[in-house]
């Protein structure tokens, strides 16, 4: 299996199929920014973005076609592990969520934790532990004192 | 004499304790990240836009800042290429091929002390070169109407894949897409909801620099942070830097190498579409066909080799600021990140910023030559401490980017909405690039869209709705034609351009 990830072919797959499902999006983008120009009520509005709309489904359907006739050797999303992309994201998104509520040194520390839980490809030992958990406490504190007492940035 | 004086009045703006402060912590900043290694200038500048903003700074001091972040970027990438082999930005590519193996042979201080000389020499002439030609431009610039404006704004879309550029459809959806988000919100002229779906927090459109931070800084965050590269840099696989200064006979014959390779990199960075990659590689292939036809010392630790691309990649980078300024169309992927930041400051670049802000445009360029002394001064002492930066394990710093991305959107706008449309951007941005479509293109759609709209109206209003006023002028017909080119011949040339630098590169390192 590991091979296959690992061989060129799988590669080459792999960043088609992106290629092919980002192209459909963008044409699906390009419909409804087309659909959105409709209920303009101002002619000189929809000029513009509907050129760019037409653009962006003609661009993208030849992108497709193309990659669908001739599929070229892209990296594609490459060998990282999907629940580390998706930890990334989720705990930057639930970090902007909670920065009303537990204010800006809480939601760092979600997003820190996030991040480094993500980024930790090695063994986790006592002394790792407490460099990079003190060291990001360290920063997110210094940062904080920064911005809200040095830079005067209201932050949360 | 007219532009002597306005450079000196440049001077005096630049020369005050606050600006000259602001130029040293941007240089040692944009070295800082330059040297790390994947992150280039345009990450730099994004990276560092939010701080300059929470500093509170006015228009020039966050200019200078920002400016001398970029060059700083540009002398930066030289260091992991030269110490490690890996190329700190993609115009640091060509100095690994003989950068890498002067590091070998113990002469890693030599290497890096030299590209620094040649890095100086090659930004200090663009810098020159800037001074001379933009003034010219602008005199041109004065010629444009709306039409022409309409036109050169799609001739910076044409252009900007770049000759190297394998995928035009995927630049061009790119653009589309940048311009479709530059539409949201209220269209300023009729007062129509664009794009909005009733949402609130969309009325006002989407800010730029949202858009930069998440594109370039989030995104850096993302790939940084999923691939596995604890082990990768130890100090034991960084070599000793010892012998810093290089000795006279190597400068000397670097001389002709380095007026070569300065001259050619500022015409690529002033061309649309070339830019500090393509000026790096033409400046190196010169040098070898001149001084080493049979391949004898090229990739094998050549000093010239060396020297050739650091002055070429540095010269385009002054030269990609000259369409810029004079204009307002970027020529590259910094410059538009820098063409934002004028943006944001409400400071229109083109013609007029010659005339109506002399300061900021002079203070500017004044700048720019103070932070090119700084870097040399910097580069050289400095050096071992700038290797160090690449020690630093990226699971610690990446976080830290992240940070100062989320406080500086925060800062800016206050908006925690605004924050999370930030890391919406950083996943699209991810995305793209993962599947290799260019983000330049997105982020110059975003920030000419509403210009380009304009422009548009105007040319319309005036020629009572004939198209035919987009070709009604000499000017706007040769403006067509360089489209046109910028846009097919990278589709006939443009995979051959980019397989032969990369056969450069790899052969070269092969033979080591």
């Amino acid at each position: 299996m590991s091979k296959l990830i690992n061989s060129k072919k799988f590669g080459s797959e792999q960043g088609s199929i992106g290629s092919f499902i980002v192209s459909a999006l963008f044409i699906m983008v390009g419909i409804v920014t087309l659909y959105d120009t409709m209920s303009y009520s101002d002619l000189d509005s929809k000029v513009f973005p509907r050129a760019a709309a037409i653009v962006l489904i003609l661009c993208s359907s030849i992108s497709l076609i193309f990659g669908l006739l001739k599929p070229t050797a892209e990296e594609g999303f490459g060998q990282g592990s999907w629940w580390r992309r998706l930890l990334l994201v989720i705990t930057m998104l639930i970090s902007c969520f909670a920065m009303p509520h537990l204010g800006f040194l809480g939601a760092s520390a979600i997003a820190f934790i996030g991040g480094l839980i993500a980024a930790m490809h090695g063994q986790w030992t006592s002394k790792k532990l407490l460099l990079y958990w003190g060291s990001g406490a360290l920063i997110m504190i210094a940062f904080y004192v920064l911005f809200k007492m040095v830079l005067q940035v209201p932050l949360p | 004499m007219d532009i002597l004086s306005l450079l000196a009045n440049g001077f005096a703006v630049a020369l005050t304790p606050q600006n000259l402060m602001l130029a040293f912590l941007g240089c040692f900043l944009g070295t800082l990240m330059g040297a790390l290694p994947g992150l280039g200038p345009a990450n730099g500048v994004a990276i560092l836009i939010p701080i300059a903003f929470s500093l509170g700074l006015g228009p020039t001091p966050s200019l200078i800042l920002l400016t001398s972040v970029y060059y700083g970027a540009m002398y930066g990438g030289r260091i992991s290429s030269i110490l490690l082999n890996i190329p700190g930005d993609e115009p640091a590519m060509m100095t690994c091929i003989d950068g890498y193996p002067m590091a070998q042979q113990g002469k890693a201080g030599q290497a890096l002390s030299l590209s620094g000389i040649a890095s100086f020499v090659g930004a200090f002439f663009a810098t020159c070169g800037l001074v001379m030609l933009a003034p010219q431009l602008v005199k041109i610039a004065l010629l444009f109407g709306p039409a022409e404006y309409f036109v050169l704004f799609t001739v910076a879309f044409a252009t900007l894949g770049g000759i190297t550029s394998t995928n035009q459809a995927k630049s061009a959806f790119a653009a589309a897409l940048g311009l479709g988000i530059a539409m949201i919100g209220s269209d300023s002229q009729t007062g129509s909801q664009r794009f909005t779906f009733d949402h609130i927090h969309l009325y006002d459109g989407i800010d730029f620099l949202i858009a930069i931070v998440g594109l370039f800084a989030l995104s850096e965050v993302f790939i940084f942070l999923e691939h596995h590269r604890s082990g990768s840099v130890t100090s034991s696989n960084v070599p000793k830097v010892t012998k810093i200064l290089p000795d006279l006979k190597m400068l000397k014959s670097c001389i002709p190498t380095i007026t070569r390779g300065t001259g050619l990199g500022f015409f690529a960075g002033v061309l649309p579409g070339a830019g500090a990659s393509l000026g790096s590689f033409l400046a190196y292939s010169l040098e070898k066909q001149t001084v080493d036809r049979d391949g004898k010392t090229f990739g094998k630790g050549d000093p010239r080799g060396v020297a050739a691309p650091e002055a070429g990649n540095n010269a385009a980078s002054g030269g990609a600021l000259v369409p810029m300024l004079a204009l307002g169309v970027p020529g590259s992927g910094t410059t538009a990140v820098l063409l934002a930041v004028l943006l944001q400051l409400n400071i229109t670049p083109g013609p007029l910023l010659f005339t109506k802000n002399p300061d900021v445009v002079w203070g500017l360029i004044a700048a720019l030559f103070i932070a090119n002394f700084m870097l040399l001064a910097m580069n050289i002492p400095l050096v071992s401490l700038f290797t160090r930066v690449l020690l630093v394990p990226t699971r610690i710093l990446m976080p830290v980017v992240a940070m100062i991305s989320f406080v500086g959107i925060y800062s800016i706008t206050g908006s925690t909405f605004d924050v999370m449309l930030m890391v919406g951007f950083g996943l699209a941005g991810w995305l793209l690039r993962k599947l290799e479509v260019p983000l330049v293109p997105v982020i110059l759609g975003i920030l000419l869209g509403n210009q380009m709209e304009v422009n548009m109206r105007r040319a319309m209003t005036i020629s009572d709705g004939e198209w035919s006023v987009f070709v009604g002028s000499p000017l706007a017909i040769v403006l067509w034609i360089i489209a046109i080119a910028g846009f097919v011949l990278p589709m006939l040339y443009g995979r051959k351009v980019k397989a032969r630098m990369e056969a450069a590169s790899k052969e070269e390192i092969v033979k080591n």
